[in-house]
């Protein structure tokens, strides 16, 4: 009986792993298709005399929506979106990253006028291969047409912390985490505060969240990420930031190679029209 | 009408509850709904179902956000403490569909210690259902002794009223040696305000001259969690279609899979759960195999740190640092590592010791009479 059960089970998850794969293609195919018209339809709305091609009409659309977004949006309809991240957290659970993608989510993070992003997947290769990142990066921001200074990226990696002011000045921050920036970190601003204990300094009655929060930013001050948009089908956080993500809204992607814009505005839009009650 | 009211608690389809919430005329009904055992068999579908389910691998540990109550309660007509009642019916029902599929443990969040924020008369009622629940559990003690359920609560009791402290404290010993399946209640709890507890204890730790700041590691901040007794969590739900974690067990759960269901919580059905257990299983994997290549990164970290406090040892003690050969150090950083985790485990004893007095001294403490 216990073979025809397991029998039962295998039929299943084969069942289910068929399901996602066609699901996959399907959307791949759809995208495909839905984007030779979408894009012929922007790009008559924006230029008349359209020009063909997926790269210059993306890059209107971008340039266009950025141009929007940083101005002064007084008209909620006039706003890309109700409600913007201050921090987005770009979580990659996939196996095989492709830099020139991660480095289209960054600049359309910027684009659309959030501050900071940053960068994690599980193995610490965004970490070891930073510089490639940057130069991905960088890259795409002059494909874009996006050299304006206000484009200037505050490059983080390995630790290199921000202060509250870089911030609001309007900079935007890039931050290469990974899994040692998780627990990691609160273990070592853990064993700081047990050192003043040690040292008389402090007793262990004067910890508390704000203190141990205070502590855990004076090496690396990175801000809670309002919203995380995980790719890739693994449906965890895989360590990231544990401190940081108490109030974290996640929204899942399939996958971040040949993600496309669309996805990722339809990502922020449903973070905008979330409700956070606090508790109340 | 027993056996009519067994049929309504055992059904799994969500219009079980609008027949309950209509037939108030039955006092042995709501008496019997607020039972934190649920008797009752699977149906066969469920049954052949759970079977299949569990000839894969099973979450040993599950953990639930049940939100929900309030928005049910708007979307019944009915008040909302009738929705946080429904709610905590709909827990025991999910306990014991977890034990039919060999889930032994199970973590819920009762209360926050940001839901203080909400109306006075809310917060009340919310103490009061507490009250009334940890009564009748401990009258169905014998029933949790037969099932062997062990009920733990978690979070910073002494932020409620003392009646309710001391209610939680005797059914907590009084279930303490209980081990076939456990149940863990969050209740005052936030994540943050358990890591920050979690240091604190170690800075006891410091204090007392147990161990040292040196010996403060990853696996030694798990077990000054409240949860410390517990894995953690392989699988984490939260109902209602909210999609955060909203401070709980944020640190256990960072190899967690994450299910997010747009179910509410009183709404939950066995289906649910079925489907939550699959996506375990479709995730199971390269979860298994992320957790691998952090625990080798703790274990290299560990031998690294405790390098590290060797020499520094090692200079304080004879003026040099380094033993001259590679085996001559290897040997000391063992041996090192051999007196930390005896220092280790004497801190953890008496943590374990502080923190059982505790509830024991609680427990026996005349409740002061309002």
């Amino acid at each position: 009986m216990a073979l025809v059960y397991e029998l039962v089970w295998r039929m299943l998850h084969v069942l289910l792993h068929i399901h996602r794969t066609l699901v996959t293609s399907l959307r791949v195919l759809l995208r495909n298709w839905n984007g030779q018209t979408w894009r012929r339809a922007v790009a008559a709305l924006l230029t008349p005399a359209s020009l063909a091609g997926f790269p210059d009409s993306q890059k209107k659309l971008v340039v266009e929506i950025s141009k929007r977004a940083r101005g002064r949006c007084s008209r909620p309809s006039g706003c890309l979106v109700e409600k913007l991240p201050v921090h987005v957290g770009l979580l990659i659970v996939e196996e095989q990253p492709s830099y020139t993608d991660i480095a289209n989510l960054v600049v359309w993070c910027m684009a659309v006028g959030i501050s900071y992003v940053s960068v994690y997947d599980n193995h610490g290769v965004f970490r070891k291969n930073d510089t490639l990142l940057l130069e991905k990066i960088v890259r795409q921001q002059d494909r874009l047409g996006l050299e304006d200074s206000k484009y200037n990226v505050e490059f983080l990696s390995n630790g290199n912390t921000v202060q509250q002011d870089q911030i609001v000045s309007g900079q935007p921050v890039v931050n290469v985490l990974s899994p040692e920036d998780g627990k990691h970190s609160i273990v070592e601003a853990a064993r700081r505060f047990c050192r003043t204990v040690e040292q008389k300094e402090k007793t262990s009655k004067d910890i508390d969240v704000p203190m141990f929060d205070a502590l855990l930013r004076e090496s690396k001050n990175i801000p809670d990420p309002e919203l995380v948009m995980k790719f890739g089908p693994v449906d965890s956080t895989l360590g990231f930031l544990p401190w940081h993500i108490r109030l974290t809204e996640f929204v899942s992607l399939p996958s971040h190679v040949d993600v496309s814009y669309e996805d990722f505005l339809v990502a922020l839009q449903r973070y905008s029209t979330c409700e956070q009650r606090q508790g109340k | 009408m027993t056996r009519r009211s067994a049929k309504t608690f055992t059904g799994s389809r969500p219009r079980t509850y609008a027949s309950v919430t209509a037939s108030h005329e039955e006092e042995d009904v709501s008496v019997k709904a607020m039972s934190w055992i649920r008797e009752g068999e699977l149906n066969l579908i469920e049954r052949l179902s759970a079977n299949v389910l569990k000839a894969g691998p099973v979450p040993k540990h599950v953990a639930f956000i049940m939100d929900g109550n309030r928005r049910f309660a708007r979307k019944k007509h009915v008040d909302r403490q009738e929705g946080h009642s429904q709610g905590f019916n709909k827990l025991a029902e999910t306990l014991r569909w977890c034990l039919q599929l060999d889930i032994p443990e199970v973590t819920v969040y009762a209360f926050s210690i940001e839901n203080f924020n909400r109306s006075r008369e809310e917060v009340d009622g919310l103490m009061e259902l507490a009250k009334l629940k940890f009564l009748r559990l401990l009258d169905e003690r014998d029933k949790l002794e037969k099932h062997g359920v062990c009920i733990r609560v978690l979070g910073d009791l002494t932020l409620l009223p003392l009646d309710l402290q001391q209610l939680i404290a005797k059914a907590v010993v009084a279930t303490r040696e209980h081990n076939r399946c456990f149940l863990n209640v969050c209740f005052a709890y936030t994540s943050r305000h358990e890591m920050a507890n979690a240091v604190r204890e170690m800075a006891w730790g410091v204090e007392q001259g147990l161990i040292k700041a040196s010996d403060v590691s990853e696996a030694l901040l798990s077990e000054c969690l409240y949860s410390s007794n517990s894995p953690n969590p392989d699988l984490l739900i939260r109902t209602s279609g909210e999609v955060r974690l909203s401070d709980f067990l944020l640190w256990q759960t960072s190899h967690s899979c994450l299910v997010f269901q747009s179910v509410l919580w009183p709404e939950y059905s066995f289906w649910n759960l079925c489907d939550a257990v699959i996506q375990y299983q479709c995730n199971h994997a390269s979860i298994m195999k992320a957790r691998e290549l952090h625990q080798d990164e703790q274990r290299r970290q560990q031998l690294e740190e405790d390098d590290h406090a060797c020499v520094a040892e090692l200079l304080r003690h004879h003026g040099n640092g380094k033993p001259a050969d590679g085996p001559r150090r290897q040997e000391a950083v063992a041996e090192y590592a051999v007196r930390r985790e005896a220092r280790v485990k004497d801190f953890l004893d008496a943590l374990r010791n502080k923190r059982d007095s505790f509830l024991t001294q609680l427990a026996d403490s005349q409740a002061t009479v309002a």
